[in-house]
Order: structure tokens, then sequence, then C-alpha cells
């Protein structure tokens, strides 16, 4: 017990604290070489340059944004189609499962270009709603996959259990169901808010450089060598998604039948 | 006055060319109990899911107090079934269980949830969780909860099966006294010939998608309609297919013990004890069929002789009703 104890700190140390605080630091200090005989210079000039950035701003919130919006229709899309693939036998289901997989087996970027064309025809390239539309491509497949799943865990006699007692469709989606699939949002907020984020092919495809993320603004910084900046913007990019599950998070304690930390329980 | 409560009318279910209910037909006064009971992979849970609403019949209908339900919904039916798990749900408190049934019934009465954690004997664990309450007290909620809703009918799909066997002789009269005391209409599913004798006023024996015979326990034993049920009661050697004698007019000895009979000759294969009583089980060699009877000595024997009395030989009623 002890031994796995220490196992599980050692790992923890060395792939997430030690790496963070590295990152940290080296955000908060100048460049430093080895055997320069310089020592290290403690500033703000990532942070400093980070949001002297006119755009970074704007790109975070049009992140946050298109985040969310990636997020809800994933979640009403993947809710409603893993429900439908846990609860009806037909034939063929192993195909339908695989068809529905198969844009994540397939390049993101090949299906970008393929549909750009069709989104100049219909006006949706260089619009928000272009992006959001092609970040559903790598992240649907995902939380369909994901629902599925939790669906087929929570198993049909407890799905028919509400209806029995009475319950209509969506009194039986907010009262049992969604409660009852709060690790699966939680996994999906995570999973489709860091794929939407790291978009950059797609995003600068479909969005034409109008729609403005925060992979676009950080691209350009690839190419200077200074970590400490490159440090900045990694820790902002990562703030983002943490972020985003507090707010998740919070929303689902208002979810029925939720257990408040507040409440007192016995 | 006795009042139909509900009927079901030539009911078919067929699933990829397999007939499982064929042209089921039977009626439930209200308050009555109907057990039942057949043998495992028969369709009973099918024909209750099919009253429940879960399930369409192919053909056929039901009606509850004079209406026709064959099209209605699972939630718009007052007709509640306890499955074979509890299926509590596990977010919800023990109270929290019973008040969601009454509150998307629209039944929900303070007084009314007290009494059912009252009567269930849950009052005590209203605020814990499903998964921190035992079996029998998870089987006694999804009841309450059941019966939260005031259904007009309430069906069990072998509801004490995951229970062990001390609990489930308590729950068994716990919930036979409960549905009685409310005058609830119940059907009650069992592959247990003894639990359908506890829970039913009547008992239908079920099988090969047709009710066999439905009558009360005494009927049941005294003319069987046919081979099947007298096998599935056990209380009779089949001699034949219309004819059987009940066990207690079989005779055993050395030799044959009547003149006036039918004489066979038996292995003795175990001797068991039951109710206090050694229990001897034959295999009689000529009807490959195994009898179990109680016998007041042991017997030294391997082998015996069974005879039956020429006037104790009936024949089958053939009559389901």
């Amino acid at each position: 017990m002890i031994l796995r104890k220490a196992f599980f700190l050692i790992l923890i140390l060395l792939f997430f604290v030690i790496p963070l605080t590295a990152l940290l630091l080296q955000s908060l200090s100048a460049p430093w070489r080895f055997h320069t005989g310089q020592g290290i210079d403690w500033g703000w000039q990532g942070y400093s340059t980070l949001f002297e950035n006119p755009q970074l701003w704007e790109a975070t919130f049009i992140s946050i944004w298109i985040g969310f919006a990636v997020l809800f229709i994933n979640v009403t899309l993947g809710l409603f189609t893993g429900k439908a693939l846990a609860s009806y036998p037909y034939r063929g289901k192993a195909w339908l499962e695989a068809l529905l997989l198969s844009p994540i087996l397939i390049p993101s970027l090949a299906i970008a270009m393929g549909l750009h064309l069709f989104m100049i025809r219909i006006g949706l390239a260089d619009t928000f709603w272009g992006v959001l539309l092609i970040h559903l491509v790598p992240t649907v497949p995902y939380s369909i996959k994901i629902f599925h799943n939790s669906y087929q865990q929570i198993g049909k006699t407890m799905m028919e259990q509400p209806h029995i007692l009475g319950a209509g469709f969506w009194t039986q989606v907010f009262t049992v169901e969604l409660p009852l699939l709060k690790p699966a949002i939680r996994s999906l907020t995570f999973l489709t808010i860091v794929i939407s984020l790291s978009q950059y092919a797609i995003t600068a495809l479909i969005g034409g450089g109008r729609v403005l993320t925060l992979p676009l603004v950080f691209f350009p910084f690839l190419e200077n060598a200074n970590t400490s900046i490159m440090a900045a913007f990694s820790i902002w990019f990562a703030l983002i998604p943490v972020f985003m599950y507090i707010i998740i998070e919070s929303l689902m304690m208002f979810l029925p039948y939720s257990r408040l930390p507040w409440r007192n329980h016995r | 006055m006795t009042q139909t409560k509900l009927e079901m009318k030539n009911i078919t279910k067929t699933f990829n060319q397999d007939t499982i209910l064929n042209d089921l037909t039977f009626h439930l006064e209200k308050g009555e109990i109907m057990s039942i009971v057949g043998p495992s992979g028969s369709g009973k849970t099918t024909l209750l899911r099919i009253l429940a609403g879960l399930e369409k019949p192919t053909e056929g209908e039901i009606i509850m107090n004079g209406k026709e339900i064959t099209k209605q919904k699972a939630n718009r039916r007052s007709i509640s079934l306890v499955f074979q798990q509890p299926l509590l749900f596990p977010h919800m408190t023990v109270k929290e269980n019973i008040d969601y049934g009454a509150k998307v019934s629209k039944k929900y009465k303070a007084e009314k949830i007290e009494s059912l954690l009252e009567a269930t004997g849950m009052a005590r664990f209203r605020d814990h969780y499903p998964s921190e309450i035992s079996g029998g007290q998870q089987q006694r909620t999804a009841l309450a909860r059941a019966m939260a809703t005031e259904p007009e009918v309430i069906l069990f799909d072998e509801p004490f099966s995951s229970l062990d066997p001390s609990l489930r002789q308590d729950l068994r009269y716990w919930v036979r006294d409960f549905l009685a005391s409310r005058e609830t209409t119940a059907v009650f599913v069992t592959h247990d010939m003894e639990e359908a004798m506890i829970m039913g006023d009547q008992i239908a024996v079920f099988e090969n998608g047709k009710f066999q015979q439905i009558g009360t326990v005494e009927t049941l034993h005294q003319s069987p309609a046919n081979m099947r049920v007298a096998s599935f009661l056990g209380g009779h050697l089949i001699l034949n297919d219309h004819e059987f004698v009940p066990l207690h007019a079989v005779q055993l000895g050395s030799q044959k013990t009547s003149e006036n009979g039918v004489s066979f000759h038996a292995s003795v294969e175990h001797i068991t004890y039951q109710h206090g009583r050694p229990i001897v089980h034959l295999y009689i060699r000529e009807l490959e069929k195994k009898i179990s009877l109680p016998i007041n000595e042991s017997l030294p024997k391997q082998e015996v002789q069974v005879t039956i009395p020429c006037d104790s030989i009936k024949t089958f009623s053939g009559e389901i009703l």
C-alpha cells in the first residue's frame, strides 16, 4: 500500500508537478542558456509580450465561444445518438457505428479541404459558424462513442424504469439520464474543448484567417526561440480548458438530485 | 361486486418468426393477485412487458377498466412494473427514489410518502443512497417507489430471485399482505411454484407461449389440465399422455402391496430430508420418470416396488380454466 502510494507520488512528480513547475518558472524568467555564466533573470517579459498582442483577448473569447458551442452541440448530438445506439436493436448496427466513427479515421484536414468548397458555395467559409461546424468533425465521433458506452453501462432496464413510473421523455433526460451521465459529460468537456482549442490547420482553412482563434495567434510565435513567451502562451492556453471545466462543473450542480457540497447530508 | 380490472384478449407476440405468446386471453378482477408460473425462457417476461407497455403485441388487445389501452405508452398506463433487480436511481436517496415515482405520476403527497416509508420499514434509511443499503432493503424501496405512483395494477417480474432464501421468504409474505391491504390488483411472475402458491389467489401455468391452466392451487393439484401442468407441479406420477396418479396414492413396498393395481419396479436414487421427514427419490425405469415421496422409515433396499391402486388413476382434465 505504501509502495503504491510512493509510486503514485513519483509518477505525479515526474509527469505533472515537475514539468508544470518548470513551465511556470520558465514563463517568469528570461531564456536561460547553460554555461553562459549568467544567472536566472526573473521578469514578466513573457506575459507582457503575451498581453501586448492586440488580438489575444479577441482570440481567447472566440476560442471560448467556439469551445462552448462545440461542447453543447456535441453533448446534444452525442447524447441522443448514443442513446439510440444503445437502446434500439437493428441490423447493421456495427456498420453504422463504424460509419459514425469514420471522421476520426480519415485525417480531418482531408475532410476540411473537401468541405471548404462546399462551405464557400453556401457562404459558410470565413465565418464563425463554418469554423464551429468543422470543429465538430474531430469531436462528434468521440462524443457518440462516449455516450453510447455510458448508456450501455447504465443499462436498458434502468432507462425503462422512469418510463414505467410515468416520466415523460424530457423529464427522464433531466432527472435520470443527465445526472447519471455526469462522468461522461466531464470527460467530454475536456476532450472537446482541448480538441477544438488546438485545431490550427482546419480553423485557418475554413476560417480563412478571419475567424481568429488562439492557435492562429500562437503560431507566428512558434518561429521565435523565446522560451519565456512560449511558456507564458502555453500556460494561458492551459488555463482556458480549466476555466471552462469549472463553468461546466458548476452548471452540472443545477441538475436535479445533485449532491451539493454545501448542502448537509445526514 | 367484482369488477374486471385488466383484460387481455387474444394477445400474440411473434419475434423473428418465433411465436413467444400464442393467442393469450385472461382477465383479472380488482384486488386479485395472479401468479404466472413457468420455466425460464417461456416468455413470461415478454407477457409482463406487453402489459406494462414496454413492448407492443403483434396482435390482440389489452383492456383496462373497460377501455382499450393497447396503443397507450408505458408512462401513460396506470400499471407499474417491479423488475428482477431493484433498479433504484443511484443518484437519489431512498426517499428521493420514492418521491420520484409519486412526482412523475403527479400523485405526490407528503403523508403518502411517509406512510410508504413506514410500511416498507425504510423510514430509518430515508437519507441513505441505494449503494448503502442491503438487497432486501433495495427491493422494498423499489416496491415503495412503484406503489407511490398509485398504480391500478402492479406487475412483478421475479422480484425476489436475486435475494437470499430467508430474506425471500420474509419479503414474499410482506408483499402479499401489503398488496392485500391496499387491494391492489397484481400479476406475479415466477419460475418457482412455491412462490407462485404463496403470492397468487390464482395460478396460471405458462409454457410454450400458452396458458396451460389457470386456477387455484387446489384445482391445479386435483385436476391438472395436462402433462405439462402435472410435471411442473411435481405432485403427480404421470403414467402416459392422458393418465396420472397423485403421489399420495402411490404405495411403496418390497412387494406389490395391492392386488387391484399396477406395479412398477423402481430404484432408490437418494434419500434427503425435507420438513423433518425423509424423502426418497425414486427412478421408475419403465416410465422413465423420477418421483420423490416422503417415507416414514428408512428404506434399506436399493430396489423397491411401486404400486398404484387402479381406482386412483385419473385422466387429465384438459380444461384450461
